[in-house]
């Protein structure tokens, strides 16, 4: 099947209901998004398809053939960083860092939606995306922070 | 309500199977006025049972627009985790839409316990008119009868949309532990045809009772 990812056409030979995330990661080595739970509690998997955030390890490959599918690879680049990936740097947001593609992916949807968010909707959109070593306020922060970049720009 | 020639005419054009997410179901209305009341407050009874149980109410909340997490899957009765809010929009548009998780799969999917059900259809509230979660029996039935709070449906319409919807049939069919609600997808469809076929009785109707 033919599957979009970061603008790239690809193929890949795999059952229709293998989960998306295992496509990403084992057959196009496509490693940003991290598998957590599996189960869809986590969002470590997270990654935009058709503009939303999605949690890949809940999407069969056979539902995203024709969807533009975005990876924390194809967010920004490291020459042009997208603002949440620049925030998250300028704030030291990450500890041991495996949740944060996803809280990343997950935020600049949520900027997409939303472009000043409150307190109140910052952990209403994030709610779903667990970080075990608790970097919520820096996160909040790095929201914040890229939402008035945003802005400015 | 709507006259019987019409539930007669359709009797015909409906006693064919419909399909629904893989269960066919029959669409078959007893004459107008054929079923009594004594039958038709019975069906009701079973209606009320199916409305009221966690696989159906969890997801027909009120105007606080919040999912909720209750059942025997669940422990105490909570709003649904990781803070989700579906707002007006009832798909969670405003916020993380129910899509997120509660991905449209053609065939089905996440029969596993604890994961995000899924169905061939958008996950969605239903609209906040039809609120069942910590409603009783008397103000569901009056809201079902009602043409304002139905979305103008007659019974026949009421029963073919049960027939048609992935995500009610789902309801029957949950996976992952959910204990499913209660009788069949069919037996619910055939007491709703039969409680309007009776004159969607109520049990506090004026002169009524349980007679």
């Amino acid at each position: 099947m033919k599957l979009t990812v970061n603008g790239v056409e690809h193929e890949a030979d795999v059952e229709p209901e293998m989960p998306l995330l295992w496509v990403l990661r084992d057959e196009l080595q496509i490693r940003g998004p991290k598998y957590g739970c599996g189960i869809a509690q986590c969002g470590a998997c997270t990654v935009q398809m058709d503009g939303i955030a999605v949690r890949s390890c809940q999407i069969a490959a056979g539902d995203a053939e024709g969807a533009e599918v975005v990876t924390i690879e194809g967010l920004g680049t490291p020459e042009s960083l997208h603002a949440v990936q620049a925030a998250w740097i300028e704030h030291q947001v990450a500890q041991c860092g495996y949740c944060q593609s996803g809280q990343i992916m997950q935020a600049a949807y949520l900027l997409d939606m939303m472009p000043e968010p409150t307190d109140e909707d910052i952990d209403k959109v994030m709610g779903g995306n667990l970080c075990r070593c608790g970097t919520y306020p820096r996160i909040r922060a790095a929201i914040k922070a890229a939402s008035a970049a945003m802005k400015g720009a | 309500m709507k006259g019987g020639v019409r539930g007669a005419v359709l009797v015909l054009a409906l006693a064919l199977p419909m399909q629904a997410a893989g269960e066919e179901v029959v669409i078959e209305p007893p004459v107008n006025g054929s079923v009594s009341r004594e039958d038709g407050l019975a069906a009701w009874e079973r209606i009320y049972d199916v409305t009221s149980h966690p696989r159906c109410a969890n997801c027909h909340v009120g105007p606080d627009n919040l999912p909720m997490w209750s059942g025997p899957s669940y422990g105490k009765a909570r709003p649904h985790g990781m803070n989700i809010d579906a707002g007006e929009s009832r798909v969670g548009a405003e916020y993380v839409p129910c899509q997120t998780c509660h991905a449209f799969s053609e065939t089905g999917g996440n029969m596993g316990a604890h994961a995000a059900p899924q169905v061939a259809d958008a996950w969605h509230l239903a609209p906040v008119e039809m609120q069942w979660y910590g409603k009783s029996s008397v103000e569901i039935c009056q809201q079902l009868r009602d043409p304002e709070g139905n979305g103008g449906q007659d019974y026949i319409e009421l029963a073919e949309h049960l027939g048609h919807g992935p995500l009610v049939s789902w309801g029957w069919d949950p996976g992952g532990g959910r204990e499913p609600a209660p009788y069949s997808l069919q037996a619910h469809i055939d007491d709703m045809l039969a409680w309007g076929a009776a004159g969607f009785p109520c049990e506090d109707d004026q002169g009524g009772g349980d007679e």
